[in-house]
């Protein structure tokens, strides 16, 4: 075999493999969306049909107007925006703590925040009910964004901690020399650059807030404070519901997801893999 | 306790503090401690949301508590642990644990080095490939069960459908009801949604390797093959023993997708771990046992991530 053809084998070979596993991924989820906008009649047949012989959108009227879905899609908002504020804020700051200086127990703190990974979420879970339940926090859309944290906030320190180690300290020096403080060059100097890095890491975040479902069962049990996971969860128990709607209330709830995701992918690839490379 | 060395020069001389919170945190900023400043709202927080439920969990499973019948709650000792050694459902879990962990690693690793692999040929087609490959990595564990609830459902399932139509099945299949199906089942789902990390991960590793590299060792007459085994797999091994570990995590520790595909079912047949702790303690308020399971399966992971790192570094050397 001469090189050229043992390189035009290896490419058409990569390009099959990656055919096969777009497929494998995207065609679940094309799925979805097809059986979303068919009529219940349609989807329930003897005759599975692949290319849906009528198009409707009952499916997202029924979703929205029954079960109270706008509802669990607003407290999701909400526990993802505090969420957000409390991760971003603190970690922001002790991601750039971590950056900047050195100080006794840095390596040890760091290291600390990396084997929390490793606590099972159901061995917390059970004390954070208890302690929740002691400050009245039980189905509040704070106390399940408190909970959030537990998982969140040491990957968002290790995130903005890489964004923050690629921007030079030389910057700040020199707004230094020219008589800002070390607040002030923070907030003037390095957030502007880091700003990328800053709206890639929410993003992650907030699809995380957004996605879960453990936490938000154990925590929530009324329709004041239940987020979508939950009660989509639910409704499959409680209504029957038929798959048409079932998937109309998936995609709703992915599309910000998705475009989120597409959006700031670059920056965030980059973000979740700097660690990883560097060992 | 020493002092924070930042990377600037001493603080500037002392000033009368500014009563505008503004300046006031600048000049706070400038003083000795300013980097512990930054740390400890994070500190206070991991102490307050971690690591006091940890230690607090650890304790409870010493402990006989239910909110159930809370006259009887109290100090036990090993009571629980001594328990666990005849549970039958905890035996069951262990192993089925094992096995959706170590199949679930393997298939998830496998798909994603070579995704990764085929990926890094680069060009315009890879680079959204490599984008629409990661979708299922982000979908709420939720949404991913209805999907393929819906795909391998036993009367509309259209995976039921196309297997019969290329003969591989007589007939719709019940892969859920069925002991023998509804693990592999779950553990389908569960590579559907784990390899896109492996990719990831795997991708920027191959993509940090210096390509003097295969040019070097081509001109020794190195061929892929031998390329692939002394170059790209020692190089890698940093990415792929931190995401094995990180994965292995993942799925000892997530009971999402068994908790709302099968929720352990048939009989014990998908019983995990997590699932049998989370159970415990969502549905029976049996904080104490929940407490007990969730210890040693925390021990089991720690076990295994020590093991696992050494002997990595051991094969390496």
């Amino acid at each position: 075999m001469s090189q050229r053809n043992a390189n035009r084998f290896w490419s058409t070979l990569a390009y099959l493999v990656i055919l096969g596993v777009v497929v494998f991924s995207v065609g679940p989820i094309l799925w979805t969306i097809i059986t979303s906008l068919k009529p219940e009649q349609d989807i329930v047949t003897s005759e599975l049909q692949y290319l849906p012989r009528n198009i409707t959108l009952d499916n997202y009227v029924a979703i929205w107007n029954r079960s109270g879905y706008p509802r669990l899609i607003g407290n999701s908002t909400i526990v993802t925006v505090i969420t957000l504020v409390i991760c971003m804020l603190v970690g922001t700051l002790a991601a750039y703590g971590f950056s900047r200086y050195q100080f006794r127990g840095r390596t040890q703190l760091l290291l600390v925040y990396l084997v929390i990974r490793m606590f099972p979420v159901v061995l917390m879970i059970v004390p954070l009910w208890i302690m929740m339940r002691g400050f009245g926090l039980l189905n509040t859309h704070f106390g399940l964004a408190l909970a959030y944290t537990t998982f969140l906030l040491p990957i968002c320190i290790w995130m903005m901690k890489g964004f923050f180690d690629a921007i030079p300290p030389e910057l700040e020096d020199a707004a230094r020399i020219d008589g800002c403080t070390r607040l002030s060059a923070l907030f003037r100097v390095v957030m502007p650059l880091a700003r990328g890095g800053l709206v890639a890491t929410a993003v992650f975040i907030g699809i995380a807030a957004w996605n879960e479902y453990l936490f938000a069962l154990m925590f929530t049990n009324s329709q004041n404070s239940q987020t979508w996971p939950v009660g989509l969860a639910l409704m499959v128990g409680e209504f029957q519901l038929p798959w048409g709607a079932l998937s109309a209330g998936g995609v709703i709830s992915v599309i910000p997801v998705i475009i989120l995701f597409g959006i700031v992918q670059q920056s965030l690839v980059r973000g979740l893999t700097a660690g990883a490379v560097k060992g | 306790m020493s002092f924070p060395e930042s990377t600037i020069s001493d603080p500037i001389p002392t000033r009368r503090f500014s009563l505008n919170p503004f300046t006031f945190l600048g000049q706070i900023s400038e003083g000795r401690y300013w980097a512990y400043y930054l740390i400890i709202p994070s500190l206070l927080l991991v102490a307050l949301v971690i690591l006091y439920p940890v230690i607090s969990g650890i304790g409870l499973s010493f402990q006989e508590m239910r909110l159930t019948r809370p006259a009887k709650n109290g100090f036990i000792g090993l009571q629980h642990y001594q328990d666990l050694l005849t549970d039958q459902i905890f035996r069951t879990a262990v192993l089925n644990t094992l096995e959706w962990v170590v199949v679930g690693v393997v298939s998830q690793f496998l798909v994603g080095l070579i995704t990764a692999l085929a990926l890094n040929k680069g060009g315009i087609v890879m680079k959204a490939a490599g984008v629409i490959v990661l979708l299922p990595w982000i979908l709420p564990s939720v949404v991913a069960g209805n999907i393929w609830a819906l795909m391998l459902d036993s009367r509309l399932g259209v995976i039921n459908d196309l297997f019969v139509k290329i003969g591989l099945l007589d007939q719709y299949k019940a892969w859920f009801a069925d002991p023998n199906t509804a693990l592999p089942a779950t553990m389908l789902i569960s590579l559907w949604r784990g390899f896109p990390f492996f990719t990831l991960l795997l991708l920027a590793g191959l993509q940090a390797i210096d390509d003097d590299l295969y040019e070097a060792s081509a001109v020794d007459g190195a061929n892929r093959w031998s390329q692939f085994w002394h170059i790209t797999l020692p190089l890698l091994r940093p990415v792929i023993v931190a995401t094995v570990v990180l994965r292995v995590i993942g799925l000892v520790n997530s009971p999402d997708l068994l908790l709302l595909l099968t929720n352990g079912g048939p009989g014990y047949a998908t019983q995990v771990l997590s699932l049998y702790a989370f159970q415990k303690a969502y549905s029976d308020f049996d904080f104490g046992y929940s407490g007990a399971i969730s210890v040693v399966m925390f021990l089991i992971l720690m076990v295994f991530t020590v093991i696992y790192v050494r002997v990595s570094r051991v094969a390496q050397e």
